[in-house]
């Protein structure tokens, strides 16, 4: 189901001072998509998914799910969570230690009076589903983190739910776990055709998750897209930088020509294929992520070939990071392990013009 | 969204308001009144004549010694325990959890009682034997300073080290490992590294200890008043039940200094828990502390836990039972078992007063904690979940009556209930008792409360469920423990409660502890003895009986 959201405004107080935790914010979340809301910690993106749930009341500003209005500030309307019909998965997980696998699954069902056949054909499907087939007489504390993680989500799916909601699901789980767990979540959620709204500030996360993301800043969403235009076609530093590791050269545009833009930068004039830029003379961000910038042989011409000094290389097992001194710029960039370099020693680097972005400043 | 909410705060805050700041302002007022009944016009006189008798320097200096040797005495036992339950490979690891709740187990009154039983020098039992094994010297006494400082730093031993044992199990040993690796031995890293670290909970430990002893009243009454040892406890004491004129003016002015000490110390121990929180680094790892190797200091070392254990919980219980059942007091013989009877036990069973301080305990126990427990619940409610600037105000309220001497607080309330028909009734000692204990309810509570993290409630939210439907079936079972050890705490309390009552009960009112505390002051010892195992029973009984329905209440599951 569709979810509207206009005009939502939230501020708390701490200490005497206010903070805007939602800043205006308009959004509309697809049907049957996983939505992803990225930002840094503080940004608001759990307050937005708390006031779409109903643990929170926000200022003012009309939510809608699936054309019911749920929360409406004009017409003094709060749907409380129980009424919404939604599911959810905490951060912590939150399940209740005093009861086993199956009682936090069916509590859902147990809430709305469902018959009791009824509650253990949904419950056994749903542990069926996530693959927990036969932990209903577990004790749900004792049960490792990625199960955990799945009788939550169990219990959020139970009651089919209009809308699933995640906040920060994996963060409570080791690296490796939580690579699986995102596999899993990805398989189970498109396999369900479902709307989910997903909370994170791990970008890996997002990209790899989502249908579409919106990346959140200080209480506004500042980016909404797919995962490909999130990544490559960011036009604001902000988003760029925190969505990847990225250079930024500042300088003036020098030409546009067809589909080439040419920027005159500290380090040399770089080509950047790039649609509707700004016009000459215009100071702007080259931004060239370091998984696209290649070492070529130091006498290899042609444009975007820059020279310079191998400053620090770290090996990081699956490639080398490392930062070359282009005259006065520091640059990082990323090669394959074996590529023979070593600190202190020449090289040359291209930058590829189609993944040469840029920012206006 | 939480409009009921709102309504419940101002409410709590005025009920425990009520109960704290009450008798402190009636303290206040009576202290500057000419007597009980009617306050008269204002005079300092009662100051005057408080602190120029010239008999008060002396009753000072004895309770600064007493309450600062008690606090030596206590931390240094409990740092000795605390360090080697949580930090080395001593045996018998049980016994240190059974010694931290002795408090609950043998009321104080009794535990001093059977002090006196003995070491008093004219028939104390130790006195006979060694008479009996021919010694020459004059006897032990325990109506000494020194008496009373052993028998309290005993008794407050489990309360510092309440304190001191969860600090320093959380202590992170990476901090001492960095010592030993630097080249520091055991002895060194102990001395140098860790006690300076635990500082903070060692002086929160000696804080609470100078706090419980300036309020005690049990050790200082039974043992320090037959040897003419006044502190300010008993010195407000005589002045309101003994000689022909009860003064309650004095006594209002001299408490005004006692209760002024305890708020300053109290608050004095906030910033020190405070402070060692900040202190105390907890490893997110999670793995348990390395422990040290005693080796051969193993088993001597816990000769002296045992030694301890069987000074504090078994001792007086057995002291209690032979005293209960020979005529007069006599070393442990085959004349004397050939003479037990169940004399005393019949005189108690059949004393109407007895029976009925029997009678007014229990339902001030069972009652009065039911009814304390409900108001901690809805208080810690509010400190934990609610936590505006008014939550605040009312945690601090209710961590106020924590630092009250009962006996100060009974003189306030006296001057409170003789302008109500609560006067002398049992009413009158059931509010007094939950003002004064309500910090006992609230603390395991709100530390129960704390456990359930928001998103248990949220989920349910979530889930379906209504607010009342959360409650029912998400916080309350989980707050089943909290609740269980509150009621056993505050239970406990009251069925032994002595400092309070010896200012509030009146004829008709009498409860347990002050029956015992006449029985000892009449030399009844062998009642004394059946009435107070009697004591014992009710509260063990209490604590198992609580215990069960809490495991009953519960499935929670491990």
């Amino acid at each position: 189901m569709e979810i509207r959201i206009s005009g939502l405004n939230k501020h708390y107080t701490s200490e005497g001072r206010t903070i805007r935790a939602l800043d205006d914010v308009d959004l509309t979340i697809p049907a049957n998509e996983i939505f992803t809301l990225l930002g840094p910690s503080g940004c608001g993106k759990t307050t937005l998914l708390r006031c779409i749930v109903g643990l929170e009341m926000p200022d003012t500003g009309e939510i809608a799910i699936g054309g019911d209005v749920v929360f409406s500030a004009a017409r003094g309307l709060y749907v409380p969570p129980e009424k919404r019909g939604l599911g959810m998965v905490f951060q912590t997980y939150a399940i209740w230690p005093h009861m086993n696998v199956f009682d936090n699954v069916a509590y859902p069902l147990q809430t709305r009076g469902e018959p009791r056949e009824e509650i253990s054909r949904k419950v056994a499907r749903t542990l069926h589903f996530v693959q927990l087939d036969g932990f209903e007489k577990r004790p749900a504390t004792k049960l490792s983190g990625g199960q955990q993680q799945r009788v939550a989500l169990a219990r959020a799916l139970v009651g089919e739910p209009k809308v699933i909601l995640f906040d920060e699901p994996l963060s409570n789980l080791d690296a490796k776990l939580r690579e699986e767990t995102r596999k899993e979540l990805r398989s189970f959620l498109t396999e369900l055709r479902i709307t989910a709204v997903y909370v994170t500030h791990d970008r890996i996360e997002a990209l790899s998750l989502s249908d579409r993301i919106a990346v959140m800043k200080n209480g506004r969403i500042v980016e909404l897209g797919t995962p490909r235009e999130i990544y490559f076609d960011s036009d604001r530093r902000f988003v760029a930088d925190f969505i990847g590791r990225a250079n930024f050269i500042a300088g003036t545009i020098a030409s546009v020509s067809g589909t080439e833009t040419a920027v005159e930068t500290a380090i040399g004039r770089i080509a950047c294929e790039r649609k509707g830029a700004p016009a000459a003379g215009a100071t702007v961000s080259v931004c060239v992520r370091p998984e696209f910038i290649r070492v070529v042989a130091a006498d290899a011409g042609g444009p975007n070939v820059f020279t310079g000094t191998v400053e620090s290389l770290v090996f990081v097992g699956d490639a080398y990071e490392g930062e070359v001194r282009v005259g006065e710029t520091l640059l990082i960039f990323r090669v394959e392990p074996m590529t023979p370099i070593r600190v202190g020693g020449q090289i040359a680097l291209r930058f590829d013009p189609r993944h040469c972005s840029l920012l206006s400043n | 969204m939480h409009k009921n909410r709102s309504a419940l705060t101002p409410s709590l805050i005025a009920i425990v308001g009520f109960l704290t700041v009450c008798p402190v302002v009636m303290l206040v007022l009576g202290s500057f009144s000419q007597g009980l009944g009617a306050f008269g016009t204002f005079t300092t006189a009662k100051y005057v004549q408080a602190y120029t008798d010239p008999a008060f320097a002396e009753i000072l200096v004895n309770t600064a010694i007493f309450i600062a040797g008690s606090a030596v005495v206590a931390t240094l036992l409990a740092l000795f325990l605390a360090y080697l339950n949580t930090r080395t490979n001593i045996p018998g690891k049980s016994l240190f959890g059974i010694i931290s709740l002795i408090p609950m187990m043998v009321p104080h009154i009794l535990f001093a009682a059977s002090w006196v039983l003995l070491l008093n020098p004219s028939n104390g039992m130790l006195n006979l034997v060694l008479r009996q094994l021919g010694w020459e010297g004059a006897a032990l006494s325990i109506y000494t300073l020194t008496g009373m400082i052993l028998v309290e730093g005993l008794l407050d031993m489990p309360i510092a080290y309440l304190v001191i044992a969860p600090a320093m199990s959380a202590f992170d040993v990476a901090l001492e490992e960095s010592s030993r690796v630097s080249g520091a031995a055991n002895l060194r890293t102990l001395t140098r590294i860790t006690l300076p670290v635990l500082r903070p909970a060692i002086l929160a430990a000696a804080t609470l200890v100078v706090v419980r002893s300036l309020a005690s009243f049990a050790v200082p009454s039974v043992i320090g008043m037959p040897g003419r040892i006044y502190v300010l406890a008993t010195h407000i004491y005589r002045v309101v039940a003994t000689g022909y004129a009860a003064d309650y003016g004095l006594a209002a002015a001299v408490g005004m200094s006692a209760l002024a000490a305890s708020i300053i110390l109290i608050f004095l121990y906030r910033r020190l828990t405070s402070e060692g929180e900040k202190y105390v680094t907890i490893s997110s790892r999670g793995y348990r502390p390395a422990v040290i190797d005693l080796k051969g200091a193993r088993y001597p070392l816990f000769g002296i836990v045992a030694v301890l254990s069987f000074v504090l919980i078994v001792l007086p219980v057995l002291v209690l039972i032979y005293t209960s059942l020979v005529p007069y007091s006599m070393v442990p013989s085959a004349r004397a078992f050939a003479m037990m009877s169940a004399r005393h036990w019949t005189a108690v069973l059949n004393d109407p007063v007895s029976l009925l301080s029997l009678k007014n305990s229990l339902i001030l126990g069972v009652g009065g904690a039911t009814l304390g427990i409900c108001l901690s619940f809805f208080v810690s409610y509010v400190i934990v979940k609610v936590r505006t600037r008014a939550a605040g105000l009312l945690e601090s309220l209710s961590f106020l009556s924590f630092s009250f001497p009962g006996i100060v607080v009974g003189i306030g309330f006296m001057w409170f209930f003789v302008q109500t028909p609560l006067y002398a009734t049992i009413w009158a000692l059931l509010i007094g008792y939950i003002a004064t204990y309500l910090p006992y309810g609230i603390r395991p509570l709100t530390s129960a409360f704390v456990q359930v993290h928001g998103h248990l409630e949220e989920s349910s939210r979530v889930s379906g469920a209504g607010p009342l439907t959360t409650m029912r079936r998400i916080v309350l079972p989980l707050l089943v423990p909290g609740i269980v050890s509150g009621w056993i705490l505050m239970a406990t309390m009251f069925v032994r409660e002595l400092s309070l009552s010896v200012v509030l009960s009146r004829p008709g009112t009498e409860v347990l502890a002050v029956q015992i505390l006449r029985f000892s002051e009449d030399g009844l010892w062998g009642r004394l003895s059946a009435l107070g195992i009697i004591m014992i029973f009710i509260s063990t009984g209490l604590v198992a009986a609580a215990t069960w329905i809490g495991k009953t209440f519960t499935k929670v599951e491990k």
